[in-house]
Order: C-alpha cells, then sequence, then structure tokens
C-alpha cells in the first residue's frame, strides 16, 4: 500500500492530466450515444418512434390552439432510407421558435408546468430529428405556415450535437397550401418491420382522440380514421405542485427562489391545497420533527390530590427582596395555575410564571423580573420532574417521573406483564430524563425507550418487545408538547439541508386534501366508447371513468374501456391497449402495470374466457386503459410501461372492473338471449306438429297457437286483426305483453290507404302514398293495448314494433 | 269393440281435446299428474289402501322438455285410440319400438323408461287402467297351483281349468287381464305367495298345497299387476285369507308392501290392485333369531332401504316398526332357502304350520 501511496505522491502530474480530458457533455451528445433510451434503438422502432413523437407533437400543437387536429403521416422507400412526412394543422410556429422546438433537445414549454400533457421533457420531436441526421445526414425539412400567415417558412436544419443547437442551413419562404400548420420531413435508417406496431400506434391514437382526424400512407397500406367528435379535450389548467410529490432537492430549490420569507407563507404561496390552517399543520410537524417536543409530566397536587410537594414554598423560597405578601401570592398563583393542569411541559411552565409574575407585579405595584422569573420557573420545574433543590436535605422525589412514567406505559402495555417489570422500566426510563434533556425528537424519545427496555430485558430477565416499545414510545409522544419555538426563516431552510430534509418530511407526514384535478383532461367514457366504436366494429362497448386519486402528489385519473364481439377477432388472447395522457403505449406490453392489472383480474366472473383462471383473457374482447396524470410514472425514458404504482394500480383495476360489469351483464343477456332463441326454434317445431296431432285426434280444424306460444315465451305478442265494416275495415292491433317486465312499445304501421278514427296516443304521418301510423304506449306486465282505426278496405300493411328485443317479440299480421 | 273399449278411447280423445281448447284459448298446454313419490301417498281409511296425496307435478309445454312430453302424449293418445278401434292389443316394448315408424322425430321416445312412464301417465289422467287400453307388460304373469277351478276368456274361446288337476308342475298360467277370469269352484283354505321360484317349486313338489288347502301364487320378485289383481280377487270374491311369504331382507318388504298397500308406482290403481287384509308370513328378522337361520350381513344398500322404509308411510305401523329395528340391530338377512339348513320338509312340516297357526290362518 505504502509504495502506491508513495508512486502517487511523486508524480504530482497524473491528477492534473485527468482533469484535462474531463469535460462537460452536451445533451445531444449524451443521447447520440443513448440512442436506446429514448426508444431509437433499432430502425425499425426508430420509425415507429419517430412518428410518435411527431404525431404527439402534432396532437398537443392544435389542441393548444382549440382547433380539431387533422394529422397526415406519410412514409416513403427514398432510396437506401424512408421518408417520414408529418403534417398537421396546429398554428404554425414563429421562425424564432421553430428552430429550437426541432433542433434543440430539452427545449420545451411543458416540463416546467403541472398539467396534463403528451409530451413533456421536450426530447421527443428533436430526438427524432436527430436520429435522422445521424442515421441519414440529412438535414431535417420543415415547412411552417402560422394562421393568417401569407407565406410559409421553410427550413433546412440539423442539430449542432456539441452545443445542442440547432444549425440551419437553408431558411426561405415558401407558399403552402394549408392555410396553417406545420409539415415536418426526416430522412432515416428504417425498416417497416414494425408495420403492425405502426398501424396499432395509430389506430390507437384514433381511439383515444376522437376529435383527431389521423391519416396513414405507407408503402403497403393507407387508412384514414375520421374523427367521432367535434368535442376538444377540455383545457387544462396548470397547478401549483402537491407537498406530497415533491422532493429535496426540489423543495430546496423552491426555497432559493421563493419570495416568501416564513416557511407557512413559503407553502402556502408555493403548494396547492395549502391555506393557513394547513401550512400550521405542517409547521408543527417540522417543529416536533426538527426541534423535538417537550415532556410534559402530571404537575404536584394535581389529579384532585394532595400536594406531594410544595410548589408554592419552593416558588418562594427562590423568590427574593419582593416583599411577603407579594412573594406568597406570586408563589400561589404559580402554584394554582400549575394544580389546574393535567400535563405541564417547561415552556408552558415558564409561561405560567410569566403569567403570574404580570399579573400579580401589576396587583403589589412590584416588577417580577427575568432573574425572578427564571429562579421561580427553575424551581417549580424541580418540584414538577421531582428534583429537589439541589442541596442535601432535599434530595427531591424521584419517584414522581418514574411514577409518571408507570402510569403510561401501563396503559400502553398489556395487562399480561408484570407490574414490577412495568415499575423497574419506568423507572429507568425516568432515568434518561434525570441524566438528559426534557426536550426530545421522536427518534431520541425512541432511542431512550430500546435502551430502558434492553435493561429490563437483561436485569428483569423478561422480555419487552417491540410492540411494546412501540406502544409506550406512541403513549409518551402524544403526551409531549410541540414546542413554540419560531421555525427557521424561508433562507435559513434553504441553507440547510437537514432542516429542509426535516420539512419535507412533515409535509409528506401531514395529512392535506388531494390535488385539484382541473389539470387533468380525461377522455371522458362517452368518448371512449364513440373510439372504440370509430375503430372496432364489435357488438357491445363499455367505458369507466374513475375520479381523480393521487399518486406521490400527482393527480391521475384512470379510464377503462372495453369492445367485445362482432369483427374482433375471436381466436387468442384479447387485446389490450395502453394509454398514458393519450398517448399510446406500443412496445414493453409485458413491463407495463396495466398489463399485469389485467392478468390479474378473474375473467370468468365477467364472462370471458381466461385459461387457468389467471392471465390474458380469451375471446374477441378488446380492453383499453388510459392513465392521465400530471406525471405518467413510466418505467423508462422510453415512455413505453406505466411503472407499477400501487395507488394506479388501484384505479386502473377498479376501472377495468367498472367496465367489465357492463360487458358481464351484456353477455349474460346475450346468453339468456341465446338460449330464448333456441327455445324459441324447438318449440317453434313442436308446438305446431302438437297442434296438428290434436286437431287430428280430435276431428277438429288445427287451433290457434300463436297465443299459447307468445305466453310460453314470456314474449310481447302484437297482433293485427280487421273485419270488414261498412266500405272499409276496422284495424285492430292488439299488443299482449306476457314478459315479467313492463315493456315500452314503439309501433309503426304503414297502411296504404288512409287511416281515420285513430284511437288516442297515435299519429299519422303521410308520406308518398303511405301513412305511418306511429304509437308509442308501455304495456305493464301480463297487461294489454290496443291500437285501432278504420281505413279502406283494399289497404294494405306492414307492422314495425320496436322497443323489444326481436327475441321477445311475436308479430302477427 | 266393447262398451269398455269405447269408453277408454272416449276418455283418450277427452285429453286430446283439452290439449285443442287450451290452444285455442290461448292458454299453454298443460296437464297435472299427482307426484308418483313416497311422500305423496296417504291412507284412504275407506278403500283401506295407500292412495296419492294432493301433490301434482305439471307436464306444461312452457319448457322444450314439457313440450316433447306432451306431444309424445298426443301421439301415444293417437295410437292408443286407433289401436282400441282396431281392438288390437301391444305390450309397453311395443309401443317403445312403435314409437320408431312414427313421422316426427321429436314424438320418438328415447328409452322405455319413458313409455311406460306415459302410460302410466294417462292411466292416471284419463283413469282408465292400462289394460283396458288393450296395452299387456312383457313378464309373464305368475303361476298359480292349488284346489281352484275357473273359467278363462280366451282369444281362442273360453277354457275350463282347474289349477290342481288340469295343470303341470309348474301350474295355471295367469293371463295379463285377470279379470277375464270367473271362479267356478274352490276348495282353497287360503292364498300363499310365495316369492321365489325354488320355494314354489319345493312346496308343490312337499305337496304343501294338497295337505293344507292351500293356493299358491307365484310372485317371482316384484309381482305383476295381473298377478295382484287375482290375489285381491281371490280374496274379496271367494274371502279367502292371503298370506304372503318372502326372503327376509328390506326388498322382500316391499314386495309384499305392493301386495299388501299398494306400490307408490301405481297407487292410482290401489283400490283395484291391492289386499290391505294379506298378511306376512316371513321370513322376519325374528325368525333369524328364533330358528337361529344361516344369514348374511346387512350390505350398505340394504340398510339405507331399511332406513328409508322406516320413513314409508305404508310401513310405519308396530309390526313392521319392530321388526325393521330388529333387523338393524342384528344387522343380518336370510333367504327362504335358509330353512334347508333344518332339513327340506323343515319348511312345510315345521315353519309354515307353525307360522300359519301364530296369524290364526289354520
Amino acid at each position: 500500500m505504502t509504495s502506491l501511496q508513495s508512486t502517487l505522491g511523486d508524480d504530482p502530474g497524473i491528477a492534473e492530466e485527468l482533469a484535462d480530458n474531463q469535460r462537460a457533455i452536451s445533451i445531444a451528445e449524451f443521447f447520440e450515444k443513448n440512442k436506446h433510451m429514448l426508444g431509437f434503438d433499432s430502425g425499425a422502432r426508430g420509425l415507429v418512434t419517430a412518428v410518435k413523437e411527431a404525431v404527439d407533437n402534432a396532437l398537443d400543437a392544435a389542441e393548444e390552439s382549440g382547433i380539431l387536429p387533422d394529422i397526415y403521416v406519410e412514409i416513403e422507400e427514398a432510396g437506401d432510407y424512408y421518408r417520414l412526412i408529418v403534417e398537421d394543422n396546429g398554428p404554425g410556429l414563429t421562425a424564432d421558435s421553430l428552430p429550437k422546438v426541432f433542433g434543440k433537445l430539452l427545449y420545451g414549454s411543458r416540463f416546467h408546468v403541472r398539467e396534463q400533457s403528451r409530451g413533456q421533457q421536450g426530447i421527443g420531436i428533436s430526438a427524432a430529428v436527430l436520429y435522422s441526421q445521424l442515421t441519414s445526414g440529412k438535414p431535417a425539412k420543415i415547412t411552417s405556415r402560422t394562421q393568417g400567415g401569407e407565406t410559409a417558412k421553410y427550413f433546412e436544419l440539423i442539430i449542432d450535437t456539441d452545443e445542442n443547437e440547432p444549425e440551419i442551413s437553408v431558411s426561405e419562404e415558401t407558399t403552402w397550401d394549408r392555410p396553417h400548420g406545420t409539415r415536418i420531413e426526416l430522412e432515416m435508417e428504417a425498416n417497416m418491420r414494425a408495420r403492425s406496431q405502426l398501424h396499432d400506434y395509430i389506430k390507437h391514437t384514433a381511439v383515444v382522440n376522437p376529435h383527431a382526424r389521423i391519416e396513414l400512407r405507407e408503402p403497403n397500406a393507407h387508412f384514414k380514421s375520421e374523427r367521432a367528435t367535434d368535442q376538444l379535450p377540455e383545457e387544462t389548467e396548470e397547478i401549483r405542485p402537491h407537498p406530497h410529490g415533491v422532493e429535496l432537492g426540489t423543495v430546496i430549490k423552491m426555497l432559493g427562489s421563493t419570495d416568501s420569507h416564513s416557511v407557512s407563507g413559503f407553502l402556502q404561496g408555493e403548494f396547492t391545497r395549502v391555506g393557513k390552517k394547513t401550512a400550521d399543520s405542517v409547521v408543527d410537524a417540522f417543529r416536533d420533527r426538527h426541534y423535538g417536543r417537550e415532556m410534559a409530566w402530571t404537575p404536584p397536587g394535581a389529579r384532585g390530590g394532595v400536594s406531594e410537594v410544595d410548589v408554592a414554598s419552593a416558588v418562594v423560597e427562590a423568590t427574593a427582596n419582593k416583599g411577603a405578601d407579594a412573594t406568597d401570592a406570586f408563589a400561589e398563583g404559580v402554584a394554582d395555575s400549575l394544580r389546574k393542569r393535567e400535563r405541564v411541559a417547561h415552556h408552558q411552565l415558564s409561561e405560567i410564571v410569566e403569567d403570574a409574575a404580570e399579573e400579580i407585579g401589576e396587583e403589589f405595584g412590584t416588577t417580577f423580573g427575568e432573574t425572578v422569573r427564571e429562579r421561580a420557573t427553575e424551581a417549580a420545574w424541580r418540584t414538577v420532574v421531582g428534583a429537589g433543590d439541589g442541596s442535601e436535605d432535599d434530595a427531591g422525589d424521584e419517584s414522581r417521573t418514574a411514577d409518571d412514567l408507570y402510569r403510561i406505559a401501563d396503559d400502553a402495555t398489556s395487562s399480561r406483564k408484570d407490574d414490577a417489570v412495568i415499575r423497574a422500566f419506568a423507572d429507568r426510563l425516568a432515568g434518561t430524563f434525570r441524566e438528559g434533556s426534557h426536550r426530545l425528537t421522536r427518534d431520541e424519545l425512541e432511542d431512550r425507550v430500546g435502551r430502558a427496555a434492553e435493561l429490563t430485558e437483561e436485569y428483569d430477565d423478561v422480555s419487552f418487545g417491540e410492540t411494546a416499545r412501540e406502544n409506550v414510545v406512541e403513549s409518551v409522544w402524544s403526551v409531549m408538547e410541540t414546542v413554540p419555538d419560531d421555525p427557521p426563516l424561508v433562507r435559513e431552510l434553504a441553507g440547510s439541508r437537514d432542516a429542509a430534509s426535516d420539512l419535507v418530511e412533515a409535509m409528506r407526514e401531514t395529512d392535506i386534501m388531494a390535488p385539484p384535478t382541473r389539470c387533468l383532461s380525461p377522455i371522458s367514457s362517452e368518448l371512449i366508447q364513440a373510439g372504440l366504436e370509430k375503430e372496432y366494429d364489435a357488438d357491445f362497448y363499455a367505458a369507466a371513468t374513475r375520479d381523480a386519486g393521487v399518486a406521490g402528489g400527482d393527480p391521475f385519473i384512470v379510464e377503462a374501456g372495453i369492445a367485445y364481439g362482432g369483427e374482433i377477432e375471436a381466436e387468442g388472447s384479447a387485446e389490450v391497449m395502453r394509454f398514458a395522457n393519450r398517448v399510446p403505449l406500443v412496445y414493453q406490453r409485458g413491463a407495463c402495470a396495466t398489463t399485469d392489472v389485467v392478468k390479474g383480474i378473474g375473467w370468468r366472473n365477467y364472462g370471458l374466457d381466461q385459461p387457468g383462471g389467471s392471465g390474458m383473457p380469451n375471446g374477441p374482447a378488446v380492453i383499453m386503459v388510459h392513465v392521465a396524470s400530471t406525471n405518467v410514472p413510466f418505467t423508462s425514458e422510453s415512455k413505453d410501461a406505466v411503472a407499477n404504482v400501487p395507488e394506479i394500480e388501484d384505479e386502473i383495476e377498479l376501472a377495468i372492473r367498472e367496465a367489465a360489469r357492463d360487458l358481464k351483464s351484456y353477455l349474460n343477456k346475450r346468453r339468456s338471449m341465446q338460449k330464448r332463441r333456441k327455445k324459441q326454434s324447438v318449440l317453434g317445431e313442436i308446438l305446431p306438429e302438437m297442434a296438428e296431432k290434436v286437431a287430428e285426434v280430435t276431428g277438429n280444424d288445427e287451433p290457434e297457437i300463436d297465443d299459447a306460444i307468445a305466453r310460453i315465451m314470456n314474449n310481447v305478442l302484437v297482433e293485427r286483426r280487421t273485419e270488414a265494416n261498412g266500405d272499409g275495415q276496422r284495424v285492430r292491433v292488439a299488443i299482449e305483453n306476457h314478459s315479467g317486465t313492463n315493456e315500452s312499445i314503439e309501433l309503426t304501421d304503414i297502411v296504404t290507404a288512409e287511416p281515420t278514427e285513430v284511437s288516442d296516443g297515435a299519429s299519422v304521418v303521410e308520406m308518398d302514398g303511405e301513412w305511418f301510423v306511429r304509437w308509442e304506449t308501455d304495456v305493464p306486465s301480463d297487461g294489454e293495448a290496443v291500437l285501432e282505426y278504420r281505413t279502406g278496405d283494399d289497404a294494405a300493411f306492414d307492422l314495425d314494433v320496436k322497443g323489444v328485443e326481436t327475441e321477445k317479440l311475436t308479430v302477427n299480421q | 269393440m266393447s262398451a269398455d273399449d269405447d269408453r277408454a278411447r272416449e276418455q283418450l280423445i277427452d285429453l286430446a281435446a283439452r290439449f285443442y281448447d287450451q290452444f285455442e284459448q290461448g292458454e299453454v298446454p298443460s296437464m297435472s299428474i299427482p307426484t308418483r313419490t313416497k311422500s305423496n301417498i296417504e291412507y284412504d281409511e275407506e278403500a283401506d289402501v295407500w292412495v296419492y296425496g294432493d301433490r301434482e307435478s305439471t307436464r306444461s309445454a312452457n319448457s322444450v322438455r314439457g313440450a316433447q312430453k306432451l306431444l309424445k302424449a298426443v301421439y301415444t293418445i293417437d295410437f292408443l285410440a286407433d289401436q282400441l278401434e282396431q281392438d288390437r292389443s301391444s305390450t309397453l316394448r311395443e309401443l317403445y319400438y312403435l314409437s320408431e315408424s312414427w313421422d316426427n322425430d321429436n314424438a320418438q321416445f328415447n328409452d322405455q323408461d319413458e313409455s311406460n312412464q306415459l302410460v302410466e301417465d294417462l292411466e292416471i289422467v284419463s283413469e282408465v287402467t292400462r289394460e283396458d287400453f288393450h296395452m299387456r307388460p312383457e313378464e309373464s304373469g305368475a303361476k298359480v297351483m292349488g284346489p281352484l277351478r275357473i273359467r278363462e276368456q280366451t282369444n281362442r274361446g273360453a277354457r275350463e281349468i282347474h289349477c290342481q288337476d288340469d295343470v303341470g308342475q309348474g301350474g295355471y298360467q295367469i293371463p295379463n287381464n285377470p279379470d277375464t277370469i270367473e271362479f267356478l269352484e274352490c276348495d282353497a283354505e287360503f292364498v300363499l305367495c310365495v316369492e321365489t321360484g325354488g320355494m314354489r317349486d319345493r312346496l308343490v313338489e312337499n305337496g304343501f298345497d294338497e295337505e293344507f288347502g292351500a293356493l299358491t301364487v307365484h310372485l317371482g320378485g316384484q309381482p305383476a299387476r295381473a298377478t295382484r289383481r287375482l290375489t285381491k280377487r281371490l280374496h274379496d270374491e271367494l274371502d279367502l285369507p292371503v298370506t304372503v311369504f318372502t326372503d327376509g331382507d328390506p326388498w322382500s318388504y316391499r314386495i309384499f308392501g305392493s301386495v299388501a298397500y299398494g306400490s307408490i308406482k301405481s297407487a292410482h290403481l290401489s283400490e283395484y290392485l291391492a289386499t290391505p287384509q294379506a298378511q306376512f308370513i316371513g321370513i322376519q328378522p325374528a325368525d333369524i333369531v328364533e330358528y337361529d337361520l344361516p344369514t348374511d350381513p346387512l350390505s350398505d344398500s340394504d340398510v339405507n332401504a331399511l332406513e328409508s322404509e322406516l320413513e314409508d308411510p305404508r310401513f310405519q305401523t308396530d309390526y313392521w316398526e319392530e321388526q325393521i329395528e330388529l333387523q338393524l340391530e342384528i344387522d343380518k338377512k336370510a333367504e327362504q332357502q335358509a330353512l334347508a339348513a333344518r332339513g327340506l320338509d323343515f319348511v312345510t312340516e315345521t315353519y309354515l304350520p307353525e307360522r300359519l297357526d301364530e296369524m290364526g290362518v289354520l
């Protein structure tokens, strides 16, 4: 070892030499070497990521200006490379900001803002530009036209990776047919192996952005997704950080830059959901943590007992030169106030003495000065803690504090503990107060209780376990008093890491209302359903939007949707679509909390097939989950998977279950309708056969059986009968409800001759020589309703009945 | 077609007409039948037999199964009505096979239990017995041996037969419809129903019928309706005491039960088939103890059957409760043939005379 030391010592130049080789790395340079961190790890994936970043950017740009997004994505082969073109109808960019948006990493408007948005770090699109220039060596070609601009601007730029600054090679005016918007053209080394992911991305984007029109054209495919709504997502508002979601470093930075002087002011000014009251609670918690609490003892004479030590005489003794009457009154005042208290801490005792000094001083026209007060306080405190006055003849009463602690410990521990053991423990704990301070933090208290417990275990040979210790600490801590010391000023806190850490802890442990959710913009269950309906031709759709929750101080909302049946692939497992802040997550499905939750749900309960009772459900289903948050916790910078945060996982589960419950009742209903159809088809065969045979045996005509069938099927029977009446005919349409529930029925009889004397409640509309007799009525279970009218004797009819499932309906006309 | 046949046919067509009317009135076709379980039989004090109680189950076209049953019923009615019209008869098994020829797959029977049950249903609802539908069971009727002269109306004319002198060792074969028999002359003292063929042969070989004036009726397991009907007529018309001699196990007690009280399946015909005055000879569990007979232990199913008999209203008498509880206690059963352990003549010379004497028959 020594030889190395001497070698180093001999050559003082090495450190300097090493230092010379060290230099700062630009962010652009860093990502040049770490492309995978941003999702550009391969040609296939790089293309998808570039599309994703460009489209996210485009959507954000349009929405922020209240424009319904209209996005065009084109991928074409360009020699050895692929050319990606993304156009939007956003507000366009000014000549100043444009190069920076596309040509500088970590340039963005949203990083510092607590508000739901697609991108955040401002890495996305510039990373795509960087990737393109690294692989193809070609500049990004950008056209942008601002609203009302006469012409458009055209730039070609690359990123100077050393400086992380855009380098513009071409800048000129041009014309563009879009009235406003931005167009970016990138050439990059890529391949289309990830075609299905690309299509998924576009399709999924369309689902969660039903207000956007998105078109994709690539060498092998071209599709367009029209908008399903004209409703833009609700605008979000920025919120201040929530005290539960900030880290120490952030707080120190905030402390450094705030205008507030007091901690309370700082808390109220810089955080959301903090008012005076909450700030006070945080400050109290900070005091407890930073300064500790003071032990409060039972004062002599309290609990209604006779004073075993005379507080008054101790105070009298300590007070000199104030006249006997005044001294007595002063001492009595102190003793009196003390007697009224359950417990008293040292700073409370000081207050009592102050008060008595003021009052008695005024009464007797004398002044109890600082020194007198201090001496009196000391003397009284000694009686409280049973310390005696220090003289030989008054050793005090040490059992006072021990008794006090014994009572606390006895209440706090299980009744099975031997009295003598508790007593011994309380003696030892009281000892620590005699030797040390009466002001201590919770950690210090734990320490003392721990030591006393250890000793008790050692000497009394009994166990004094964790739970007992914790209970004692809890009970003692709860009788201790928060000290009145002023918290440090903000600038002092900013300079002290430890104190700032105490403040962060205090903020975390204080109950604070959840952050407001106006910073979030959920899609809403209606629009999720609309999005699913637009992209999937299914039989059934359900969606659910949960109330906001909080994870790490960031509010979040989870939404889920399910599409089932129809054209959805029935083979294999259900498709899971994952979204974070309206952005589809395409890669790393297995690492995502959403996937874990879906797999953990017992789908059999909801009518889906699930081999083994866990894992991905099978069948023609699409399950979508959207997590919206001011800060979605991702597993990595490429933002492909939501991290397993318990609060978010719980909400994901609840949202999926909510939608799945609707699926279940749909499937149950479908099953019962299937059964009904089957029954109807079997009975529809058997009963006519039976009727025929019965007629044969009895020698009658075949009986009418529709009524019987309707009754058997608990069906709604709609029957028209006509009878000649004068020169026309009377029509009677009877609805018999044999089902167990009330039915609302919408009936339209289309007649080729004009109907007259139509019964009440029905309306007649003529259209091209046909009369539509419309009638809406509620028919109770086992009830009947009749529509009557007259019409010409040559009229033809066509009856249409709505409001009842076809399986439950028998129409006889 | 006889008047009886006419009535039967009318009853069947009435049943079909009931379905017809239900259809016409927009009602769900259905028919109600007493529930045929042991919890739904009750004692008819007047007739002294067990009959069905008030509980009914409904065959209704409400369900696919119910509709199929009713369809089959209508087809069967059609068939039976035709059969009566043509004065033909058929067996239950034939009915089952015959359904295969029907033009409707839905009306065909799945197994013979189904067709047998349906015929029973029709019997109950139409109040016409199976015999009057001209439906015969498969099993041949049992045999009678004893001093009795009868006249039977056969398909080939009337025959007069003396059941001791005119028959072989096997005895006189009871026809499917014993109501075609007329009793002419009777020297018998009592009727002795015997469960097993072996024991019947032993009695005949030992000349028990001649010596004691016994009219032996071979039951052959669960007795056919014809056997039970004849036994009842022998008792009612000739005033002969009826005794039943079976194995000493729970299944044999049920045989006695169906002779004396009527069976659960045909409780609607109890009045017509049961002989409530029939007396049980044995083998009684008490005999097993008294004569120290060779035995087998009770199997689990034996024990279950005994326990279920304790709950059977037909066996809720002091006598049967005592016997069954004794048997459960000794945990043994014995066959009739076990008496041979005391010699081949023991049954005719000792056991039966002693038991019949005890019972006041001799």
